[in-house]
Order: structure tokens, then C-alpha cells, then sequence
């Protein structure tokens, strides 16, 4: 297929997509709606089901439908492609009022539309450069102003965010830990074994405990080490039995339209 | 491992089933979503607004229950005429979440209080959305955090900062790794399957909690496998070749 004729089919379909998409908001009222939106959830849900629990033959093995597994994956990810501008919409809108009304501390949406366009602008630059591989020693000017923008300002600033988490992790273990009942004194002194367990000072607090099968569980290494495999696994365990068996449930009233909430009107 | 899934997925159906016959069915109490009539009500009497994240998943099984969340909060605070803020991470979500919150203010009649501005997407950057999170409930004074959803490294920022702004904070995650953090952190939790149960329990209609239910005699089922399998392997000394139930609970085959 030509290009041109490639760009003809795109354009044909997103123009028909979208008078297909208007009609049907016109036509149908929210009962049509619901309808319409239960009909599509149940057919995706009996696709994919379907295509994961049909016997499969040959080789490489696949059934009827798993041909169609990559274009109804591609359809997925165009739909979710255009939602990326309702996002970029969103924040120009919250912003842009910010900026307007000069609302308090306006000049941070202002840096906002700053370093939208700017990264936009020489992300695209330098991509459309198409430098060599291994980049030359001088870079051009785009390019390195890009490299400023990305490596020298958003990952360090990521970077500064995730280290952010010690300090938080230690203030949300002190509060967690101040024994105030006898749930969170059994939560300390658990904490209490597990930590030290997992460091040196531990496992020299209690070097004098002979290694026998007996004496030797009450050093502080082998009783974290059965604290995390005997009572932490297990618990996780149920945990992820529960989840599990919620997940299966929530999954059949999605798919069976029987949930509450969005596009799911209210039960007679 | 098929046969369990549907044997599973066909008790939950029962349970629906039955329900819808109009037997009444009993849950149990729990905290965390008794907990959200409260913290809406709290942020009302203050007069400063309800913020809301579902997580950073996409469209997911975990988001839609975290929207139907947000549908119920929703409603509840237009009743009452709070404000609720909504901080989103996946522009897919976006859409979805601006029709929750809307249908929830028709509802309840308020469509007039109905800010569509009140729906942002913040970042699809992990960090950035924590930071612009915890910026705008700072600037906003929310009185009241909800964080429903599947959340990662990015939680203990969230709720560390509204513990610091004293924000009664109510969370709830199926994922196992960040319970923790919210229990450190979080005024009220709903951890593990209680997240799945949260429409069933705040709408208590007969479809959900007929769900509710089936979905629990599944896990009784599990448990009673669970231990006939400890049995069997103790009495039996081990996985042997020759035994199909041992073999099926072993490697679920």
C-alpha cells in the first residue's frame, strides 16, 4: 500500500469514527447508552476469555482467535492514545485559568506552560536531528539544551522525589511504632527482630546463642528470618487468597454489567 | 486451575442469583468504608473539600471498583455541598472519572454544584504526580483524603503529607506491598478483599452483596482445600505422582 493511500484509510477512519461515535451520542438516550456500553464490555470480556481458555493447536500455538489478539490490542491503545490529549487539555485548562485570573501563585502555572512547550519543542527537535550513533562530542544546540531539560533537570528532580521516601518512611515508623496498644506492641517488637535480623548488630547482640537446632532459633537472624517466612508469608498469602477471589468477582460484575457506580445505573 | 476458576466464578453467580430472589444477606461490619459517611461529613463541617485519588493504574479492575468508590463519595458529598477534588494519574482514567463524578452530581440533583475543573489530570509521571498531588491538597486545604486504587512507591508521599496537614485520611489498596504504608499512615484501611466488597457494602444491593457472598464461600472453599491438601500431604508423607487431589492443590492441575 502506498503511503498516500495509507494516510487516505486513516483519515477515512477516524473521520468515520467519529460521525459513527456522534450519531450514537445523538440517537441513543442513557438507557441506549448503558445498553450499548454493556453489550461492547460483555463481547471484549467473551473475546479475551475465550481466546485465553479455547485448546490451542500447532505451532506456534494459538486458536481462531488469537490472530486477532494484536489489532483488538492495537484498537485498544489508538483509544487510549487520544485520551493522552484530553489529559494535556486538562492541565492547559486548570493552568490557563490559573494564569488568566492570576489566581495566588499564578506564576507556578506559568512555569507549567514554560516547561510543556520547551520539552515539547526540543524533544521533538532533537528526535528529527537524526544524530549518529555515538553522539558527536559537540553537541547541536537543541539537542543539548534537551539534554539540560531531561537528564539534568527531570531525572534528578525524580530522583530527589524518591529519596524523599527515607526521611517519610522513618516519621510514618515512628508513629507506627509508638506503643499504644497491645496490637502495636506486638507490631514493635516483631518490627524490633526483623530489623535487627537483617543487619550485623544483630546477629552480634546474639553471637553467644550456641547453633543448635534449639538454642539456636533465638538468634536474632534465624527468629527474623522465621517471623518474615512462618507469620509475614502466610498472612500475605491470605491476603492475596482474598484479593484474588475479590478480583474474580468484581471481574464477572464488570463483565456481567451487574456493578454499581460509572455507566452502571442504580438497581430497581 | 480452570475448573476452580469457573466452580468460583459459578458460586459468585449463585450467590447473585439468590439474592435477587430476595433473600437478605448479612455483612460484616468494616471500619474503613463505615468510615468514609464520617469523613465526608467531616470535611463538610469544616467547609473545605474532599480529595480523591484512585491510584496510578489505568483502566483496570482496580480502578473501576475505586471509581464506583468515588461514584458513592461522590453523591454523599453533593448531598451534603462539599467539594470533591479528584487527582488523576492515567489520562485514560480521565474521561471515565469526569462521567462518574458528574452522573453522581445529576443523581443527587446538584448538577449545578458540579465543577468539572474539580477532575484533573495531574502527571502520568509516577513522582511528578505525587508532588502535583500533594501541591494541590496543600493549596485546596482538603479536610479529607480517599486514596482508592492500586498505589506503589508514591503512597507514604501522599499520605505522609496529608497526615501533616491533618487531613483525616481513609485508604484502601488489594495490593499487599503498600497496605503497610497506609496503615502507618492512614486514619482508616481497607486492605486485602474488603476493597472488592466496598460497593456491595456501601450500596447494599441484593446483585453486590449476593457477590459479596459467593465470593466468600469461594474463599471458604480455598481454605478448606487448603487444609485438606496439609492433611492429605501430612497422612500421605508428600506430593506423590500417583495422587490427583494432591497433585491438583500442589502445582493446580
Amino acid at each position: 500500500m502506498t503511503q498516500g493511500a495509507l494516510v487516505l484509510r486513516i483519515v477515512a477512519s477516524l473521520v468515520g469514527s467519529f460521525v459513527l461515535l456522534y450519531i450514537l451520542h445523538r440517537v441513543l438516550g442513557p438507557r441506549g447508552r448503558r445498553w450499548l456500553i454493556a453489550i461492547v464490555t460483555f463481547a471484549g470480556g467473551l473475546f479475551y476469555g475465550l481466546e485465553w481458555y479455547f485448546p490451542v493447536h500447532g505451532h506456534p500455538a494459538k486458536n481462531f482467535l488469537t490472530d486477532y489478539i494484536e489489532p483488538v490490542s492495537n484498537m485498544l491503545a489508538v483509544v487510549a492514545a487520544f485520551t493522552v490529549g484530553l489529559g494535556i487539555y486538562s492541565l492547559c485548562q486548570v493552568h490557563g485559568r490559573n494564569v488568566a485570573r492570576q489566581r495566588p501563585g499564578w506564576y507556578n502555572s506559568l512555569a507549567f506552560f514554560v516547561a510543556m512547550v520547551a520539552m515539547f519543542t526540543f524533544g521533538l527537535w532533537e528526535h528529527y536531528l537524526h544524530l549518529p550513533e555515538p553522539a558527536p562530542a559537540v553537541l547541536p544546540w537543541p539537542k543539548a539544551i534537551y539534554e539540560v531539560l531531561f537528564s539534568g533537570l527531570f531525572v534528578p528532580l525524580q530522583a530527589a522525589t524518591f529519596s524523599l521516601l527515607a526521611f517519610y518512611i522513618a516519621s510514618a515508623a515512628y508513629r507506627a511504632f509508638r506503643i499504644r496498644s497491645a496490637e502495636a506492641a506486638l507490631m514493635m517488637t516483631a518490627a524490633f527482630i526483623v530489623m535487627l535480623g537483617q543487619v550485623p548488630i544483630g546477629a552480634w547482640l546474639t553471637d553467644a546463642i550456641p547453633h543448635t537446632p534449639v538454642l539456636g532459633f533465638f538468634r536474632l537472624e534465624k527468629l527474623g528470618e522465621w517471623v518474615l517466612r512462618w507469620l509475614n508469608t502466610p498472612a500475605q498469602r491470605g491476603i492475596l487468597f482474598g484479593v484474588a477471589v475479590g478480583a474474580l468477582a468484581m471481574s464477572l460484575r464488570v463483565w456481567l454489567s451487574l456493578e454499581r457506580g460509572t455507566f452502571f445505573s442504580e438497581q430497581s | 486451575m480452570t475448573l476452580l476458576i469457573c466452580g468460583m466464578g459459578g458460586i459468585i453467580v449463585a450467590g447473585v442469583l439468590i439474592a435477587q430472589r430476595g433473600r437478605t444477606m448479612f455483612i460484616r461490619r468494616i471500619p474503613g468504608l463505615t468510615a468514609i459517611d464520617e469523613a465526608v461529613g467531616r470535611a463538610t463541617e469544616m467547609g473545605r473539600p474532599v480529595f480523591f485519588s484512585p491510584g496510578l493504574d489505568g483502566i483496570s479492575i482496580t480502578t473501576l471498583q475505586a471509581l464506583a468508590i468515588l461514584s458513592y463519595i461522590t453523591k454523599l458529598a453533593a448531598t451534603q455541598g462539599a467539594r470533591v477534588i479528584v487527582g488523576l494519574r492515567d489520562p485514560t482514567v480521565l474521561p471515565v472519572a469526569e462521567e462518574s463524578v458528574r452522573e453522581a452530581f445529576t443523581a443527587v440533583g446538584r448538577s449545578e454544584d458540579h465543577r468539572p475543573e474539580d477532575v484533573r489530570f495531574v502527571s502520568d509521571d509516577q513522582f511528578a504526580y505525587a508532588l502535583g498531588t500533594v501541591g494541590l491538597m496543600q493549596r485546596e486545604k482538603v479536610a479529607t483524603n480517599f486514596f482508592f486504587g492500586g498505589f506503589y512507591a508514591e503512597a507514604l508521599i501522599l499520605t505522609e503529607n496529608g497526615q501533616a496537614l491533618g487531613a483525616l485520611q481513609v485508604a484502601g489498596t488489594p495490593d499487599p506491598t503498600q497496605i503497610p504504608f497506609f496503615i502507618a499512615t492512614c486514619d482508616y484501611v481497607v486492605i486485602g478483599d474488603e476493597y472488592y466488597a466496598a460497593t456491595a457494602y456501601l450500596t447494599r444491593e441484593p446483585t453486590l452483596t449476593g457477590s459479596l457472598v459467593g465470593q466468600d464461600i469461594s474463599k471458604a472453599m480455598i481454605v478448606g482445600l487448603i487444609v485438606l491438601g496439609i492433611g492429605l500431604a501430612t497422612v500421605l508423607g508428600g506430593v506423590t505422582t500417583h495422587n490427583f487431589l494432591l497433585n491438583l492443590l500442589a502445582q493446580g492441575r
